[in-house]
């Protein structure tokens, strides 16, 4: 009988156990998802500003028309890609246009008394970092969350579940990455 | 396995844990003495630390945690409000470019540590170079960036610095160092009243000694706590923006110039990001120095940071990016793009040309074209200096020299003759027409200046900016000694 109710206890305790560890995967899953909603909005937000930039030094840049026309292009290419590679990759060709483009602005000093246009470039470069920032949270998450999935207890539940591993958002600049030497030591 | 930033809020510091619970212990040690004495003096029959009755035990013991509470809570509670006030801090103005730039950067550290908290920024109208952070127990945060800082560091280190204070809110720091603060700052004003006391009773001497000994401990372990947090910011710093450089080149900026600035009171000079107080501790290496101060040696903060940027103590001074100075090309003449908006037109107070409105550095000011007088909003003014680099020109330099003299020997003239003076030379305030007030800059620097105090407006007649730049820039101050009596 005593036995009986041992084993009763026993699968209890596994059962708890298992739905701790289940919780804890949807939290860390929701996590990446909401990092991902972040991302997004500030790619939103880097669309809405790029046609505005143009416009506003068209009139200034009249030998420029084809950095322009590049990065007016770049953008319509990262607006439709779909799938998060092919996204990221246009994504970085975007990034790397701007930059091209802002590295241009600085020849053009008419551009730095015009307050708007500096407006727009300021806003244009907050939502570049933003960009940088929410990605480098959205990687960090998802490497947690990988991790996760792949340690011995926590397998077990999510290829029962079928937990599926979140894709990475690349970052395509080397100094996104986290420094190499210990963090927390203190000065020695 | 990563540790993203998430990770390191959930993980906190064990050491830094249980200093504080020190810290909390003996705060309680202090307060329990004090009861004790209370008790002694009123009744004068007890003696010391003999415990009659458990009755007795239990009342201490319950009066004790109350005052505690009490005052934990109240300190915890007004702790924002009451560092906004004393260091002057003002909320950023959108009109000013690198002010939205400060709102803007806040906001990418709000993504880059994925916190959903609000922390505001706030700007301190002061040239000199800090920053600071505070957080009460209402979850009420600021960032408090100085004119100075912000005006100096390019976008990057700004990022850095503002990160390295976001840090502090984030991980609790700051909440803790103001509360600690506020509960120990009645310990110190404590140990200075009995000072007074015991020369007239002996009986308080006892007192005197313990509490000066329990107090100069906590402040140790204080600072002790606040060196650790400093490094650890400084990697937090790093984990957020990826940019160590950035940060290394900020501190060597600040270290460089003069980061006090005499508004932070005992206690709360932990919650800058460099040192305000000039203390030779700061600076020095070894044991003793290194339980004297709030703040490790920036020398060994940025060997740290240069370390994870792979670089040497020497790329500091060739990877020197910080802001130079934007020129601006001078407006077509006839271009009324700024002023034309709907402002009511004014009119140059000495030469009765329309003032026109124009960008500088950032801000706006009113400019007239015919005698190249400036008409400055107050508050834009120190924003306006800290920006601004002038070029050393010998007409600048000639005029400083000519401007300066003259206006201490008028100024030398004024003290003897102060009634007679009259208001013979003002000039109408161009927005509201009534006699704008005369004075000089500051005593200190004796550039005269015509202020309106109903619209907290500002002439500069030409040139004068720029010698109160030069002036202030180069440090050359009035014969102070001369003004003792004036002030007097
Ligand atoms: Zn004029
Ligand atoms: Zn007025």
């Amino acid at each position: 009988m005593s036995v009986v109710w041992i084993l009763a206890g026993f699968f209890l305790l596994l059962a708890l156990w298992g739905i701790c560890i289940y919780n804890r995967l949807v939290m860390l899953k929701n996590d990446v998802r909401n990092a991902w909603s972040q991302v997004d909005v500030q790619l939103k937000r880097r669309y809405d500003l790029i046609p505005n930039l143009v416009a506003a030094v068209k009139g200034f840049m009249e030998h420029e028309k084809t950095l322009l026309q590049n990065v007016v292009d770049a953008r319509a290419r990262a607006m439709a890609a779909d799938r998060i590679r092919d996204r990221s990759s246009a994504e970085d060709s975007l990034t790397n246009c701007l930059n091209g483009f802002f590295a241009v602005m600085e020849g053009y000093p008419v551009l730095k008394s015009n307050e708007n246009v500096m407006h727009l470039q300021e806003e244009l470069v907050s939502t570049e970092n933003r960009i940088a920032f929410s990605r480098q949270l959205y990687n960090d998450l998802v490497a947690n969350y990988r991790t996760r999935l792949e340690v011995f207890p926590d397998m077990i539940i999510s290829s029962l579940f079928s937990f599926r591993p979140a894709e990475y958002f690349s970052a395509g600049r080397d100094d996104l990455q986290l420094p190499k030497a210990a963090l927390s030591s203190s000065a020695q | 396995m990563p540790i993203t930033f998430i990770d390191i809020e959930r993980q906190k510091s064990w050491r830094i844990g249980l200093l504080l619970f020190f810290l909390v212990a003996l705060y309680f040690l202090f307060a329990f003495i004090i009861a004790q004495a209370v008790v002694l003096f009123l009744l004068g029959t007890r003696s010391f630390f003999v415990i009659g009755s458990a009755n007795y035990a239990v009342i201490i013991a319950v009066s004790v945690l109350t005052l505690a509470l009490v005052h934990f809570g109240i300190s915890g509670y007004t702790a924002v409000q009451r560092v906004i006030e004393q260091v002057r801090a003002e909320t950023p103005d959108p009109e000013d470019g690198i002010h939205r730039q400060l709102v803007n950067i806040i906001a990418e550290i709000h993504i880059a540590s994925g916190n959903t908290r609000k922390i505001r920024c706030m700007v301190i109208p002061t040239l000199s170079m800090n920053a600071l952070a505070v957080t009460d127990l209402k979850g009420e945060a600021v960032i408090a960036i100085t004119e100075g800082l912000l005006s100096r560091l390019s976008r990057d280190q700004l990022e850095a610095v503002v990160a390295h204070e976001a840090y502090h809110i984030l991980s609790g720091d700051c909440l803790e160092t103001s509360l600690a603060a506020s509960l120990f700052g009645i310990y110190a004003s404590a140990v200075d009243g009995l000072k007074g006391a015991s020369t007239e009773d002996v009986r308080a001497v006892p007192f005197l000694l313990l509490f000066w000994m329990l107090s100069t401990l906590a402040s140790m372990v204080n600072m002790f706590i606040s060196r650790e947090r400093e490094y650890r910011a400084d990697a937090g710093a790093v984990r957020m923006t990826r940019n160590p450089l950035a940060l290394a080149e900020a501190l060597h900026r600040i270290s460089a110039r003069w980061s006090g600035a005499g508004f932070i009171s005992d206690g709360l000079e932990m919650l800058c990001i460099s040192s305000p107080t000039v203390d030779s501790h700061d600076e020095a290496e070894g044991w003793l120095d290194d339980l004297l101060s709030t703040h490790p040696p920036v020398r060994k903060r940025i060997a740290v940071l240069l370390g994870m940027a792979h670089l040497s103590p020497s790329a500091l001074d060739k990877q020197d990016r910080s802001r130079t100075p934007v020129q601006m090309p001078p407006l077509p003449a006839g271009s009324f793009e700024g002023g034309s908006v709907q402002e009511p037109l004014m009119f140059c107070p000495s030469c009765r040309g329309p003032l026109v409105r124009e960008p500088a550095e950032s801000t706006t000011v009113f400019r007239c074209h015919a005698c190249r007088g400036l008409l400055v909003d107050n508050d834009k003014i120190p924003r306006i200096l800290a920006r601004k680099q002038v070029e050393c020109t010998d007409r600048l330099l000639a005029l400083v020299r000519a401007v300066t003299a003259d206006n201490q020997r008028s100024l030398a003239i004024r003290q003897k003759r102060l009634k007679e003076r009259k208001n013979a030379e003002t000039i109408p305030c161009p927005k509201c027409g009534r006699v704008m007030f005369r004075t000089f800059y500051s005593y200190a620097y004796l550039i005269e200046i015509d202020r309106c105090n109903a619209c907290c407006l500002t002439w500069f007649d030409a040139d004068e900016l720029e010698m109160l730049q030069y002036i202030i820039e180069n440090k050359i101050t009035g014969a102070i000694e001369n003004l003792q009596e004036f002030h007097g």
